[in-house]
């Protein structure tokens, strides 16, 4: 797996990779969707353990749901990766290793979380077995001023690099993208369209 | 007297029935449901109206704190009638339900599950002891499957499903007038309208957008809101101007 998250000027862009795999050996499915919109504001991209990260993925936006439909308001970026990190803490989600992205009052946000609880904020980030390569790519080419559209090659880059060299990542990507106006996820099986 | 200290104790715990086998405390619930302002609920193809009454004791009294409309989750809402604080503790236990569905099963829970569940939970609470029953009646508005649905909660655990209803004070002319007026092709526009003129029957002042409170659950988008007391306004400035106009038309007469 790859995933990577940047904070951007409008926002935070996400992206991910399709791959499934069983220990880097065989690839179990080849068009998984690692983002998923936790609320209209926020996603969390998932990598290690599917199962443990679906189950973490249902706590969380119910959670989210209940917190909105008390207050009538979503949890700010900072508020749900204090509660991702409680779950993972106290939770039986073993050997997930989700990044956190999100937009609030306050900006763009990302956040790496882990399973023994920990929430750190970036600019940005990247997890999962093609983590190395993707950060190579990043280390280089994010800067804080990048536009939606230029995080989007930086990410594609991150990705598509993961991709050629790490046999746990590839099949394509998704870029999930979150303003203030909302969260779209878009699949790309090439990344030629992309960079 | 001897009769009448038997009389009082079959309504001291809420475990025993009377002889002709009456639950006092259960009945003495509906009391407090009487004495809360009215809510009332209509369903049309287009979705549900719940409309309730909030007027306030005082000018000073901040009306947005006024908890008569609840959101339970996307797909529902409900409205109260009778003690405020009983609500609060049934509607957190609706909202926790509908996401323990969504956890369990990834799908939104049906209406009448809902309602089920939290009549259910009522209706422990007119059995077990040490206990008193739910001073509060709640009418369920949402969508299942694309389909309208508007249930009523009552103190004894029943629940009933509705065209149109109403709850709390005032409540045998409400309905009455629900009956005469409800027709099963109305807009949701046309809803509010009916549940508005509904409330307004047999009130002594005059309805405002800050007084009443609008909750909509759309069965197009399948999502529940609430309406801003300017938008509430502008249904009961219409339902004034139609007023005016029909007193215009007997005038010509």
């Amino acid at each position: 797996t790859t995933i990577v998250g940047l904070t951007t000027q409008d926002g935070v862009l996400m992206a991910s990779d399709m791959r499934a795999s069983l220990g880097g050996r065989v690839i179990s499915n080849k068009n998984v969707q690692k983002v998923e919109e936790i609320q209209p504001n926020a996603a969390l991209s998932i990598s290690g353990s599917v199962g443990g990260a679906q189950s973490f993925i249902r706590s969380l936006r119910a959670e989210a749901n209940l917190y909105e439909a008390r207050r009538g308001e979503y949890m700010s970026i900072d508020a749900l990766s204090t509660m991702a990190s409680n779950l993972l803490r106290g939770g039986p989600f073993f050997r997930v290793v989700p990044i956190l992205g999100g937009v609030d009052d306050d900006g763009g946000h990302v956040f790496s979380l882990d399973p023994a609880g920990s929430s750190m904020s970036d600019t940005y980030t990247a997890q999962g077995s093609g983590m190395p390569y993707a950060l190579g790519v990043l280390e280089q080419e994010y800067s804080e001023d990048l536009t939606m559209a230029d995080a989007e090659q930086v990410a594609a880059h991150a990705v598509k690099s993961a991709s050629e060299r790490d046999t746990a990542s590839g099949n394509g990507i998704h870029i999930t993208k979150i303003t203030h106006d909302g969260l779209t996820t878009v699949g790309h099986k090439e990344f030629d369209a992309l960079l | 007297m001897q009769g009448q200290n038997q009389q009082q104790a079959y309504d001291r715990g809420i475990t025993i029935f009377s002889p002709d086998g009456r639950l006092y405390q259960v009945e003495y619930a509906r009391e407090a449901v009487k004495r809360g302002t009215a809510s009332i609920g209509v369903r049309t193809p287009e979705g549900v109206v719940l409309v309730v009454d909030k007027q306030t004791r005082s000018p000073l009294l901040e009306g947005s704190s006024v908890e008569k409309l609840h959101k339970i989750d996307d797909h529902v809402g409900a409205a109260s009638a009778g003690h405020v604080a009983d609500a609060r503790q049934l509607v957190d236990f609706a909202r926790q339900q509908s996401q323990v569905e969504r956890v369990r099963y990834d799908e939104p829970i049906g209406v009448r599950t809902l309602t089920k569940s939290v009549t259910d939970h009522i209706q422990q609470y007119t059995q077990v002891g040490g206990a008193r029953p739910f001073g509060v009646a709640l009418l369920i508005a949402g969508v299942e499957g694309g389909e309208p649905r508007l249930f009523e909660t009552d103190p004894s655990g029943t629940s009933n499903e509705w065209k149109a209803v109403a709850i709390g004070s005032n409540r045998g002319d409400i309905q009455e007038f629900l009956e005469d007026e409800y027709d099963a092709g109305l807009s949701v526009d046309d809803g509010i309208d009916l549940a508005l003129r509904a409330l307004n029957e047999g009130r002594e002042d005059a309805l405002s957008g800050d007084g009443v409170g609008v909750g909509i659950v759309d069965a197009d988008t399948g999502t529940y809101r609430e309406l801003a007391a300017d938008e509430s306004q502008s249904y009961i400035d219409d339902i004034e101007d139609a007023a005016d106009d029909s007193d215009d038309d007997d005038d010509e007469e």
